[in-house]
């Protein structure tokens, strides 16, 4: 890569750095509530009125700082996906594992679960269950070298996963309100303690994908070529599963499952950053909190006083990235 | 010889003529059109938690009820009315098991009003089926609701006396509030994980609140008609701080509800909370009954949580 072209994409990563901030700021500022822009801004100067003073740091920091976390995690584990399925479409809540981790948290409740930390082991679990159906699947002669096939096969995973759900719903009426929440996922009335509760299984995650980020370029450039070059491809493929099961299920148990994330972060990446994983990852960091901070905004003042489920956004946003997607005529070939 | 049988015939044709009198058909106004039913029903079913509580009420355990909302049997206030024979379930008022309606060879079916029409079809070819012509939820809609069902179990008297029964109640219970003063704004709430649902002014439970003189407001957040609000925003939790809130949940235990809403850091802002006048209540009997025996027991609860 030339010079110019690294400079290019330094710029651009600062860029979206900057914006970041600056959607942080706003969501800190906006919300459904009574505290006015004005007075929110106001809090961040000291001033000190109660009331915004709680509003903003109690109620819009913790899921500001959710929604960077769901966002990350979302963003870069539809890239790792996507790279180790070599297929664009490969989204975790398309795929059903989002409802895998969302499916094995309603199971967990009705069996009586209700410990936070218990939760988030479930949703991770049920992650990388749902993983391996995935890549299950990708193995498939005729599925797996189709995206729009592979996509087909994770609707009707999740449709299936979807009404074992709604069985359960069924079932064991007394958990319902509990269970609702894990079929549209949202931001609302979500605790730091959510985050930090998450925050180590992430940390640990982050570090593997720093360290598997070298082999898992060279293996988009043929298996042969990466164990020419010392690599062990199929240990790098189960890091790699075991990865985004961990990001998924921390993000799932955060803000229940929400879909597409994965697919537009990745699909925007690529298109500012070219083909290759390491750089894509890198500017999944800052474009999957900006979509889903800004997602989170509008789902905050299109109904207020009430809020709008963040899930039911970001499948308006995507749905027509995944149709401009498929249209294209050329899907890139990972 | 001739005399008597002629005098005990007279009787019988007399006795007849009045027996008669008592099994004249009465003609019901029902959401679907005059439906007429003969002589006291006895195997009765009921598809409707308002119909089941009426039914108790007037002295008959149907046999066969709907489970109520979120829950397996029948709610937890009715256990206290069923003695040894309760009613075998019917499925859920939405989905109603016409195969089990149809095994307890039913003379009267109660339903639920908003039947679908193609439901009271076929549940009319198993026995007259009575449907209240309810159109909009109120607070007083369960009162004609209830003479409704009285009329067609011909027991009109015992269902008129308890409606009376839950208005002298409701009165007694507002003198005594006023006198200890203890009224004021209250809320009936839903809890759910991302925030609380505000139930209307204008359904069953919250106009048994207001016959007991609380003064019950929504905070102008339902749109026209609507049961309950979206979920609020936890920014605009203040508008439900008033005097007292009642908290409830689909399940049975309003404490569970209590707790979740009191892990929120907005929740234990709000000045009701602060000054421990939340009252956690059965979302079973509050947000889903209706009755004059739901009447009873909500009033027995607003009676045990505001006057110590």
């Amino acid at each position: 890569m030339s010079f110019a072209a690294r400079m290019d994409a330094r710029a651009a990563f600062l860029v979206l750095l900057m914006a970041l901030v600056a959607m942080a700021g706003t969501s800190l500022l906006i919300g459904a509530g009574e505290v006015s822009p004005s007075r929110a801004f106001a809090v961040l100067w000291g001033s000190a009125d109660s009331e915004a003073h709680f509003v903003v740091w109690e109620l819009r920091g913790p899921r500001t700082l959710i929604g960077i976390a769901v966002g990350v995690a979302l963003g870069i584990s539809g890239a790792l996906l996507q790279a180790v399925a070599r297929n664009p479409l490969a989204e975790p809540g398309l795929l059903g594992v989002s409802a895998g981790a969302a499916f094995a948290v309603a199971l967990a409740l009705v069996l009586g679960a209700s410990a936070a930390t218990l939760r988030i082991g479930v949703a991770q679990l049920g992650a990388l269950v749902g993983c391996i159906c995935v890549l299950g699947v990708v193995r498939m002669r005729g599925v797996g070298d189709d995206p729009v096939r592979l996509v087909l096969a994770g609707a009707a995973f999740s449709g299936l996963l979807g009404s074992l759900s709604a069985l359960l719903l069924l079932y064991d009426q007394r958990a319902a309100d509990e269970i609702r929440f894990w079929v549209v996922g949202g931001l609302a009335g979500r605790r730091l303690s959510d985050l930090v509760a998450v925050l180590p299984s992430l940390l640990v995650a982050g570090g593997v994908i720093a360290l598997i980020a070298r082999p898992l370029a060279a293996l988009a450039l043929g298996e042969r070529v990466a164990t020419g070059l010392g690599h062990h491809p199929a240990v790098i493929r189960w890091l790699v599963v075991l990865c985004v099961a961990v990001l998924v299920g921390a993000a799932t148990a955060m803000a229940g499952p929400i879909a597409f994330v994965g697919l537009v972060v990745p699909f925007v990446a690529r298109a500012i950053a070219g083909p290759d994983i390491r750089r894509t990852l890198w500017f999944c960091l800052p474009i999957g909190p900006l979509m889903i901070l800004a997602a989170d905004i509008v789902s905050r003042v299109v109904v207020a006083p009430s809020e709008l489920p963040l899930g039911v956004l970001t499948a308006l946003c995507g749905a027509p990235v995944l149709i401009a997607v498929v249209r294209a005529k050329r899907l890139p070939m990972l | 010889m001739l005399g008597t049988s002629l005098r005990s015939g007279l009787i019988g044709v007399l006795l007849s003529g009045l027996a008669m009198g008592v099994a004249q058909a009465r003609t019901l106004d029902t959401a679907y059109g005059e439906v007429e039913i003969e002589g006291t029903p006895e195997r009765v079913v009921t598809l409707y938690e308002g119909a089941l509580d009426t039914a108790l009420a007037a002295g008959i355990t149907p046999l066969g009820a709907v489970t109520t909302r979120g829950g397996d049997g029948v709610a937890g206030y009715i256990e206290a009315h069923l003695d040894a024979d309760r009613p075998a379930i019917m499925g859920v008022v939405r989905e109603i098991n016409i195969e089990a309606v149809l095994a307890q060879q039913p003379d009267l079916i109660l339903a639920p009003p908003r039947l679908p029409q193609e439901q009271f079809q076929l549940l009319s070819r198993i026995a007259p089926t009575v449907v209240p012509p309810t159109q909009e939820t109120s607070r007083d809609v369960w009162k004609s609701e209830a003479r409704l069902f009285g009329q067609a179990l011909n027991r009109e008297n015992e269902v008129n006396d308890a409606i009376v029964e839950v208005e002298q109640r409701g009165e007694e219970l507002a003198a005594a509030l006023a006198e200890a003063d203890v009224g004021g704004v209250a809320y009936l709430v839903r809890w759910m994980p991302a925030g609380p649902m505000v139930m209307s002014e204008h359904i069953f439970s919250t106009g048994i609140m207001a016959a007991a003189g609380l003064d019950v407001e929504d905070g102008d957040l339902l749109n026209e008609g609507g049961i309950h609000s979206d979920i609020l925003s936890l920014e605009n939790l203040s508008r439900v701080d008033g005097d007292w809130l009642f908290l409830a949940t689909l399940n049975a235990d309003g404490q569970d509800a209590l707790e979740t809403a009191t892990q929120s850091s907005a929740f234990n802002r709000l000045n009701v909370v602060q000054q421990d006048r939340v009252v956690p209540v059965d979302g079973q009997l509050w947000t889903s009954a209706s009755g004059p025996l739901a009447a009873l027991a909500i009033l027995d609860d607003i009676e045990a949580a505001l006057l110590p």
